[in-house]
């Protein structure tokens, strides 16, 4: 949940109960306030009641002003009540329905004897009081709610757009892109101080980065002189007239495993200079030429694994690439299809505008697809494979924006390079 | 015939100088920039073999200095940087050759020869072992005088065989002259096995004798019997 939805359900949520308990309070204080004054018109009507018998001797009649509606009956002189506040409902035929009525029931003596006198004292107006304002709080409610939610989402917004620039940034932060980590100045201390923590560790990263690809770099290339002096040790050791046979043995094997380690060197400083975006020199490259001076190079492998290629279309296609890449990358993927075959297996080739593909009959996959591209990775079947055919061709088609995707359906393995991005 | 190998490594500067010289060439050897533009310039060679990476300068300068001063020498270069435009550049400046390393030193031999051969410096246009003959301007071969029919690759092996006679050959060379560098075929090896034996077929079919041996494990070595 976003920041600015969370700070404003918790608004809403602290709203509602404030209001809630603030409503209650107030319409009780209303009810209150009001029974109070109802109840002192009342005991003031008493008053007058009293008064006034007193005076004429007689009950005053309706009309007589001093209260809504009086009713007297003789008092049982056994029950006398003497003075009793109630609430009360009485059937209205003008508005047919029940009317609140607030009553005081008291006992008054005239002539001696005791009448019991109610009088009533309509509760509408306070009924009415409590809708309205009600009625008020409700819309007050809701105007500062939308009112809240809408100044706290402004603001938080704007206050955190620099928190959200800044993440936009790191989400498309790339170490191997070389281009240092931008953050647009926050007044917000705290989001300053996240840009300049993010900042200089990502400055550290880098430089730590570049460091260690210096190093691989170097070591690489430090490395072939030795490579090339001990293979030609080696070969040179190889003409002598009387070697034994354990001997040359073991020269073999030396010469073996050199031969590897000198092919691995070489794809690895291959891989540093793609990632280091060495190879500038873009052009038109014709693929289908390409391809087919590829396929025709490797026809007779193909043919000699028993192998068979079919070419299902093959247009003209011009992409913009380095042209040495552009022949690592079809080597590679021609070489794994060949590679990854049983003998009696079929390869096909598709070019077309959109894409390229070479299909091949092979073992299921045993890793995961995704892993395929990564270096080191290779299936049991292909003994002494480096595993690094697939991570160049990842690395050439992230350079140049194309899309590699890899299915495997029907015993058969497809790799796909999309040209369009 | 006169071959100036220029590498500052000096144990590599000795293998390619011994192995240069059983081929019966006089090698002179510079390891660093500045004996190098001095032996260019006060003798002429037929072949240069120089790595761009030397102590004092880059080897590019001297390719340059030699295509200005002296045009007929042939230059291969070697280095360490496994670029494929840096590939490019060299053969731009003049280069007739480039092999990054590690090569194998049979390769480098049969690239010189090939080099010398083009620059016509031996005036040898023929190679011959024994009754094996190789014209490789026609690229064609022939054994006591009778044509043989071969395939590209074949052809290049006898070709590659010819120009390393009495050597040792490794199959990771051969599969390496015939295939190309990045190549990481795994079975090429079996592959150089049956193209070797179709030659060595071919060659006695036609009424030559068997020039391939196997040598051990090693390889083979192409000799006339």
């Amino acid at each position: 949940m976003r920041v600015l939805t969370k700070t404003s359900l918790y608004y809403l949520l602290v709203s509602l109960v404030v209001f809630a308990v603030g409503g209650t309070v107030f319409y009780l204080s209303l009810r209150e306030e009001i029974y109070d004054e109802v109840d002192d018109q009342l005991f003031t009507d008493k008053e007058n009641i009293i008064a006034y018998i007193q005076k004429h001797d007689r009950l005053p009649n309706v009309t007589s002003g001093i209260s809504e509606a009086i009713h007297v009956r003789e008092a049982d002189p056994e029950n006398l009540v003497m003075e009793h506040l109630s609430d009360t409902l009485i059937y209205s035929t003008y508005d047919e329905e029940d009317i609140p009525f607030r009553k005081l029931t008291f006992t008054a003596y005239r002539q001696g004897k005791p009448y019991e006198y109610t009088i009533f004292k309509s509760l509408m107006d306070f009924d009415d009081l409590t809708e309205s304002t009600v009625l008020a709080m409700i819309w007050i409610f809701l105007l500062l709610l939308i009112g809240l939610v809408f100044v706290n989402y402004y603001t938080n917004k704007y206050t955190w757009r620099h928190f959200y620039d800044t993440l936009a940034r790191i989400k498309e932060y790339r170490l191997s892109h070389h281009q240092p980590l931008t953050l647009k100045e926050s007044s917000t201390t705290e989001f300053e101080e996240l840009n300049q923590v993010l900042q200089s560790m990502t400055g550290k990263i880098h430089s730590d980065f570049l460091n260690l690809k210096e190093f691989t770099e170097n070591v690489s290339h430090e490395i072939q002189t030795p490579l090339a002096i001990v293979n030609s040790k080696i070969e040179l050791f190889m003409q002598s007239e009387n070697l034994t046979e354990e001997q040359a043995q073991m020269l073999s094997d030396m010469y073996g495993a050199l031969n590897r380690l000198a092919r691995l060197n070489k794809s690895l400083i291959l891989l540093t200079r793609i990632e280091n975006r060495e190879f500038t020199a873009e052009e038109q490259v014709p693929l289908h030429r390409l391809l087919q001076e590829q396929l025709t190079h490797l026809q007779e492998i193909i043919s000699m694994r028993g192998l068979e290629l079919e070419v299902e279309q093959m247009e003209e296609v011009y992409v913009q690439m380095n042209s040495g890449l552009t022949d690592v990358l079809l080597q590679n993927l021609l070489n794994n299809a060949i590679k990854h075959n049983h003998p009696g297996g079929s390869i096909k080739v598709l070019l077309n505008r959109q894409k390229l593909c070479i299909r091949n009959t092979g073992e299921a996959p045993q890793d995961q697809p995704e892993k395929l591209f990564g270096r080191f990775r290779t299936g049991d079947d292909a003994v002494g494979s480096l595993g690094i055919g697939l991570a160049l061709v990842k690395k050439i088609c992230d350079l140049y924006g194309l899309l590699p995707k890899y299915n495997f359906k029907d015993g058969e393995h497809s790799l796909c390079i999309y040209f369009t991005k | 015939m006169k071959v100036l190998v220029i590498e500052d490594e000096i144990a590599l500067k000795d293998s390619i100088v011994a192995y240069l010289k059983q081929e019966g060439y006089t090698c002179d050897a510079a390891t660093d920039y500045s004996s190098a533009l001095l032996k260019t310039a006060s003798h002429t060679y037929a072949c240069v073999v120089v790595d761009l990476t030397l102590p004092g300068g880059n080897g590019l300068n001297i390719v340059r200095s030699l295509k200005e001063n002296n045009a007929d020498t042939g230059i291969i270069i070697i280095s360490a940087k496994n670029a494929l435009d840096d590939k490019i550049t060299g053969l731009e400046v003049g280069a007739d050759d480039y092999l990054t390393k590690p090569f194998h030193l049979s390769e480098l031999n049969a690239r010189v020869k090939s080099v010398l051969r083009r620059r016509n410096f031996n005036g040898q246009k023929v190679l011959r072992v024994g009754e094996v003959e190789v014209q490789p301007d026609a690229a064609e071969a022939s054994v006591a005088g009778k044509q043989l029919t071969l395939t590209r690759k074949e052809y290049e092996l006898l070709l590659y065989f010819v120009s390393n006679r009495n050597r040792v050959l490794t199959k990771e060379s051969i599969a390496e002259y015939l295939w190309g560098d990045h190549i990481e075929m795994l079975d090429s090896l079996d592959f150089v096995y049956t193209h070797i034996k179709n030659l060595r077929r071919k060659i006695i079919e036609a009424g030559g004798q068997d020039y391939i041996q196997t040598v051990y494990g090693l390889g083979y070595k192409f000799t006339s019997p």
